[in-house]
């Protein structure tokens, strides 16, 4: 007879039950531990591990301080001059907060005007006002945005790894860069700094005492003429508004306001131009079209003589050519005749 | 700078010369209530031409604010060359009358 055996104890029972599963459980453990390392996804055997930036991409490492506000000023000023190829340059001599206020509204709403009269022409609504600004500068740091604008212009971008070129090594950092940054082309770099150092350029000697710029968004002879007729109105060409078409122009802080505004300059697609090449800009008849359809119209012009020049060759050819024949056979039937 | 007895500025200058920045910085230390008081006159040459560059001044012996009332002309007129002096020999020239004016007016007790 089998000894009898008692049925364990419910708590004993309980670890029993456990236990098969919890020797399963450790196998499990040390299978998928082996199993991650070798076993890579698809994607990383044909890809490889993107490779590791060392910094943010919106914050490379930089040669100036970013943190201070002359370096922002200066990627701002930098932004300012690649986005606007039409610039204005003022000096302003201590007009007051409430004289800037005015002349700035009145400019918007003259400007607004342009905006609507060229809907109303048919041309597509650009709604340049928004984008027309007057702002005062420093002028030493707009000076060497200036020049970084206009003199740096690095060929090569920086040398990037592409993450999904399998021969790019893992371990390398993306974009490649020394670590202390001497191979960088941003503006704040020391590559930028280095190479506009020791140039000047032409706009220079304007860029000294207080100054402002307005800045265009797109080079517009018809808003530039409506903001040289606001700011700096010289009769003949830009007038000035009328008090009855425009009688917020002429109240007083507007008016002692645009005394003490003085146009220096301009910079337009790139080109210095003195206040009387200001006003041929803003004189262009009919804008940008007009000055197409002149063109145009000169080349139009220019073909039809080329064409009438090669022409007149052969035709005169053809009739010298025609009249000897002409020739040759009256003097052939005068001889047959005689004969 | 002592500003209250100037009657009269005119300056001439080329903006694309460097030699501008005096009259350009003598036009900006004019107060903002300037065009008021005083007559301004600003030629700007164009961008090649070689013209040297000046600030001519008229002087009045009261104070221009009380010139509207009753003008009484200094007759000093001061032409100064912008160039060779600088913004600080400008200043220097312009105080040094305006010292003497201001030393009458306190003479006189008015």
């Amino acid at each position: 007879m089998l000894p009898r055996t008692s049925p364990p104890s419910r708590a004993i029972a309980s670890i029993l039950r456990c236990k098969r599963p919890l020797k399963i459980r450790r196998q499990y453990a040390t299978a998928t531990a082996t199993a991650i390392t070798p076993a890579a996804s698809h994607e990383r055997m044909t890809r490889g591990e993107a490779p590791i930036a060392r910094y943010p991409p919106t914050q490379p490492p930089s040669y100036k301080p970013p943190e201070f506000r002359k370096s922002q000023l200066l990627r701002q000023y930098a932004s300012l001059l690649r986005s606007t190829p039409l610039m204005l340059l003022f000096q302003h001599n201590n007009l007051k907060s409430n004289e800037w206020s005015a002349i700035r509204r009145e400019l918007s709403l003259a400007l607004r005007k342009v905006d609507e009269a060229r809907v109303a022409a048919g041309f597509p609504a650009e709604q340049l006002e928004e984008g027309i600004k007057m702002q005062i500068i420093q002028t030493g740091i707009f000076s060497s945005a200036l020049k970084i604008v206009e003199f740096y212009k690095p060929e090569t971008s920086p040398s990037t790894l592409d993450p999904t070129d399998p021969s790019a090594p893992s371990s390398a950092t993306n974009p490649v860069f020394k670590s202390d940054g001497s191979d960088l082309t941003h503006t704040l770099s020391k590559a930028a700094h280095d190479a506009t150092a020791k140039k000047s350029h032409t706009l220079a000697p304007l860029l000294s005492g207080p100054l402002a710029v307005l800045t265009f968004p797109t080079v517009s002879p018809f808003h530039l003429k409506a903001a040289l007729s606001i700011l700096s109105p010289s009769p003949p060409q830009f007038p000035a508004p009328t008090r009855r078409a425009n009688p917020g122009w002429h109240d007083p802080p507007v008016q002692s306001g645009m005394q003490k505004l003085l146009l220096l300059g301009a910079r337009v697609e790139g080109k210095v131009f003195d206040v009387d090449g200001t006003k041929w800009v803003g004189g262009i008849d009919g804008g940008l079209e007009g000055l197409r359809a002149q063109l145009v119209a000169m080349l139009q012009s220019v073909g039809a003589g080329v064409t009438n020049t090669l022409e007149s060759a052969g035709k005169s050819l053809y009739f010298t050519v025609e009249g000897r024949r002409i020739m040759l056979e009256d003097e052939e039937k005068a001889s047959e005749e005689k004969s | 700078m002592i500003s209250k007895f100037i009657t009269e500025v005119s300056t001439v200058f080329n903006p694309f010369s460097p030699k501008a920045k005096t009259a350009r910085l003598f036009l900006s230390f004019l107060p903002p209530n300037a065009r008021q008081t005083m007559k301004i006159n600003t030629k700007l040459l164009p961008r090649m031409s070689k013209e040297p560059s000046f600030v001519e001044l008229k002087f009045s012996k009261s104070p221009s604010f009380s010139m509207m009332l009753a003008p009484v002309e200094d007759g000093m007129q001061m032409k100064l060359d912008a160039e060779k002096l600088g913004i600080k020999g400008v200043i220097e020239e312009v105080d040094r009358h305006s010292r003497i004016l201001s030393r009458q007016e306190e003479l006189t007790g008015n």
